[in-house]
């Protein structure tokens, strides 16, 4: 065959070229992409392609609103003993599963039992670390059981805690539950599993029996696609409709017709964190000095292109009253830094660069993973700034998988470049207060212990605001990590689609009965 | 013949056990360890949990020990990644590797061996000179940017022809639709096969056509056109085969690329998903088929010589 006869072969197939989604009975299909085939259980689900695909199929007691409060999902109301130590929720009466049997008080009980298991696999346990147990009353009314009062329960469970079917998995250990997992699950969601292809897409349809409005759409199909690039690609050519983006995208899809950029904060902070138990950073004097050093705004203008926010401490701004907008925050001062660099021992040595008073030079390694542009560049222009004061960083870039294991998790890291997404609600205990799991820099502070203890067994909001209000202050003057910025997270949306709340993609989705494609 | 045979398959049971010490090793010995752990959040008890359920907490001896005590029972454990028994999860993508491998397979050897032993029929000629051209060109492309490039054109510009997948996700996609999703793909992945077959297809024609025996046939009058095409072609086939053989796995197991960027549910990103993953038993699983298709492949080479070369069959 002649190169020729090829372009031939390619007109003869292409007589198509037609959207896709033209030959539904009303509605349209929805077409999102996820990296990898998805585990369709959102208990034992490790990684976020999944969790989106869960928030679509399962309901949870709760989902949060576009501020991220709680709002009544499978839960219509719930009460909380004055000892804060007993939940009690009723739950929504007539709601039938996707094989048509009835949701009730025993499927509760039964996920929670399952969460509260690790042999099960169970990837939620230490958000509910907290609850003792959890007892049917009656068959709509659940009682939670707390070791001690939890404030931030209600938003977890409308963050991963989808509720599971009973009927079909009990007996089984979930993450033995193949068929479920893979092809065939049952969750009380708008949308049901109509067919999985393996290495390729997931294709859920209307659910006709959900308890909600009746979805607009009549289908939404996670497609696999693993490259990001493939992605944009194909939002393009009009063969998906939802895809977030990292910054170093927009370029391709700002002009892109039928393309819509969006953009909403999310919850996480971008930090760096330095290894609080080596004597170079013990000093919060050293890590105050930091935060002047970096230049954040430029970081955020520059890497970001303006698609995050300047941050004033570890609470984001998408926590919204949480975090507290008065702190002042803290300008780009190199000299203020230099300042407070001298103030803890390090002084300007020949070459100009910081030594201590042995001739030590002020040099440390700081691990980023490899291969995310947003990250590699920040990372760069932390090494940049704290070279203008006298601050010798050397980078290294690592597989993320190895930065974690090998280097965050035993402590065997000098500074790294990492984030957190967090639920919504400003709980940081796990991360920040002294000897917890998640605390990988080691920082430790007394005030801050109390106030984050304080903070989570704090049910009233008001006093609860002034616990997190006050955390932040602290953080001003001794910085637990050096928070770069608040990211957002960019949305590319066909523009046929409409309907969507301004919520990051893994809680928008939970209203996937609300949204709408223009035929 | 038959003991030629078993004497091969002997060689390759022991190359496969081989190639699985080599793979756990060097999986052992990689960096960051199962994906599944790489989770900063994970508290230190569900880390515990999570590898005592996947073995993970014995030493990698018994480890191996417990993987090939079932391999050799055929059960390949349970991938770390999806969840499901590790030689499911790879015969799922057994029919999409194969139909990406078959077509593109088909599209090199259709298109480049007869334009090489054209291309050697008539050496400087215009067939000559746009068919080194075209295998320059498609050997000194990457793959990604040769896929971006087609999407972009066909799917983004054009509308002709789907960005990726190996379907259409709505309604009943029949044969046509199948077509149209393969054209890229297959075209992509059979570049630099096509390139090096013309390649071969040329040099090896053109070496038997300086050979005694032709221009005996030449002296006995045989017709230009049959000297080249049923004479010298055959000959140059033997070259061939050998490629094809020896590319095959490449195509099999190896398309990684071309499968990232069309999407495409093939084998090659299955593997280098699951090695990312550090997912232990689909990295073994995967590299053990492809292992099993690469010593296949080069016994049917041999085997397929011994019917075109009589010199092998007498060896």
């Amino acid at each position: 065959m002649r190169p020729g006869s090829i372009l031939l072969l390619l007109s003869a197939f292409g007589c198509g070229g037609r959207s896709e989604a033209s030959t539904d009975a009303g509605g349209g299909t929805l077409r999102i992409p996820v990296i990898n085939d998805p585990i369709l259980n959102p208990v034992i689900a490790p990684d976020i392609g999944s969790v989106m695909v869960n928030k679509v199929l399962f309901a949870g007691l709760v989902r949060p609103d576009e501020h991220l409060r709680p709002t009544p999902d499978l839960a219509t109301s719930w009460t909380t003993s004055p000892d804060g130590r007993t939940w009690t929720f009723q739950l929504r009466p007539g709601v039938t599963w996707h094989d048509g049997a009835a949701f009730g008080a025993v499927d509760v009980k039964f996920t929670f039992d399952q969460i509260l298991d690790l042999a099960t696999g169970s990837r939620l346990h230490s958000d509910f670390a907290a609850v003792d147990g959890v007892d049917v009353v009656d068959s709509l009314t659940v009682r939670f059981r707390l070791k001690a009062p939890f404030a931030p329960l209600l938003t977890l469970l409308g963050y991963n805690a989808g509720i599971l079917p009973a009927h079909v998995l009990q007996g089984t250990r979930l993450s033995d539950a193949t068929r479920f997992n893979r092809a065939a699950p049952i969750g009380t969601g708008p949308f049901k599993v109509e067919r999985v292809t393996a290495g390729a897409s997931v294709t859920l349809v209307r659910n006709p029996t959900y308890y909600g409005p009746a979805p607009a759409i009549a289908r939404v199909v996670f497609k696999v696609v693993p490259d990001l690039n493939a992605q944009v690609a194909q939002l393009r050519a009009g063969e998906l409709d939802l895809v977030t983006l990292e910054p170093a995208n927009l370029g391709s899809v700002r002009n892109a017709p039928g393309v819509r950029v969006l953009q909403v904060p999310v919850v996480q902070h971008w930090y760096v964190g330095f290894n609080v138990q080596l004597p170079m950073f013990a000093s919060p004097l050293v890590r105050r000095a930091f935060v002047y050093a970096v230049n954040r705004e430029a970081i955020v203008k520059s890497v970001l292109m303006g698609y995050g926010d300047a941050p004033r401490g570890t609470i984001p701004v998408a926590l919204g009253d949480w975090y507290d907008s008065t702190v002042a925050p803290v300008p780009y001062a190199p000299d203020s830094a230099r300042l407070l660099l001298a103030r803890a021992g390090w002084t300007a040595g020949p070459n100009g660069m910081l030594q201590d008073a042995r001739g030590k030079p002020f040099a440390f390694e700081l691990l980023v993973d490899k291969g995310n542009p947003t990250r590699e560049q920040s990372a760069l222009a932390v090494q940049q700034d704290l070279k203008k004061v006298g601050i010798d960083v050397t980078l290294r870039t690592m597989e993320f998988a190895a930065l974690v294991r090998d280097r965050v998790l035993p402590g065997t890291f000098e500074a790294n470049l990492i984030w957190w997404t967090t639920p919504g609600d400003p709980d940081q205990y796990a991360y920040y207060a002294t000897g917890q799991d998640n605390n990988n820099v080691r920082w430790s502070n007394a005030t801050a212990d109390s106030l984050l203890a304080l903070g989570r067994a704090t049910l009233d909001p008001d006093r609860r605001r002034a616990v997190y209000h006050a955390f932040q202050r602290l953080e001003r003057d001794d910085p637990p990590v050096l928070v770069l910025f608040y990211p957002r997270e960019i949305q590319a949306v066909s523009a046929r689609l409409s309907g969507l709340p301004a919520l990051g993609i893994r809680d928008a989705l939970r209203y996937a009965e609300r949204l709408r494609l223009d035929q | 013949m038959t003991r030629f045979v078993v004497q091969r398959l002997g060689h390759g049971l022991l190359v496969l056990l081989l190639v699985s010490v080599a793979t756990f090793g060097i999986m052992q010995a990689a960096p960051g360890g199962p994906s599944l752990l790489a989770d900063p959040k994970l508290s230190i008890a569900e880390r515990a949990a999570i590898e005592s359920r996947l073995g993970l907490d014995q030493p990698p001896v018994v480890q191996y020990g417990r993987w090939l005590a079932r391999a050799v029972r055929g059960d390949l454990g349970t991938s770390f990644l999806y969840q499901t028994p590790t030689l499911a999860t790879i015969g799922a993508r057994v029919p999409g590797t194969l139909r990406l491998a078959g077509a593109a397979l088909l599209l090199a050897v259709a298109a480049g061996v007869p334009l090489g032993i054209a291309g050697a029929a008539r050496p400087g000629g215009l067939i000559d000179r746009a068919g080194t051209g075209l295998s320059i060109a498609l050997m000194s492309v990457p793959v990604f940017w040769l896929g971006i490039v087609g999407i972009l054109l066909f799917a983004v510009w054009l509308h002709v022809l789907p960005a990726g997948g190996s379907a259409s996700d709505s309604g009943s996609p029949g044969a046509a639709d199948a077509l149209r999703h393969l054209v890229l793909p297959a075209t992509v992945l059979a570049a630099s096969l096509l390139a090096e077959l013309l390649r071969y297809a040329r040099s090896s024609t053109r070496a038997a056509l300086g050979q005694p025996f032709v221009q005996v046939l030449r002296a006995r009058g045989v017709a230009p056109g049959a000297v080249v095409w049923r004479h010298a072609a055959r000959n140059a086939l033997i070259t061939v085969t050998s490629v094809i053989g020896l590319q095959l796995p490449r195509l099999v197991g190896g398309a990684a690329i071309t499968e990232t960027v069309f999407s495409w549910p093939g084998m090659g990103r299955l593997g280098v998903e699951a090695a990312l993953a550090r997912d232990y038993p689909l990295v073994m699983g995967v590299t053990m088929v492809v292992a099993a298709a690469v010593v296949a492949a080069s016994l049917l080479v041999d085997v397929a010589q011994m019917f075109l070369d009589p010199r092998v069959r007498a060896a």
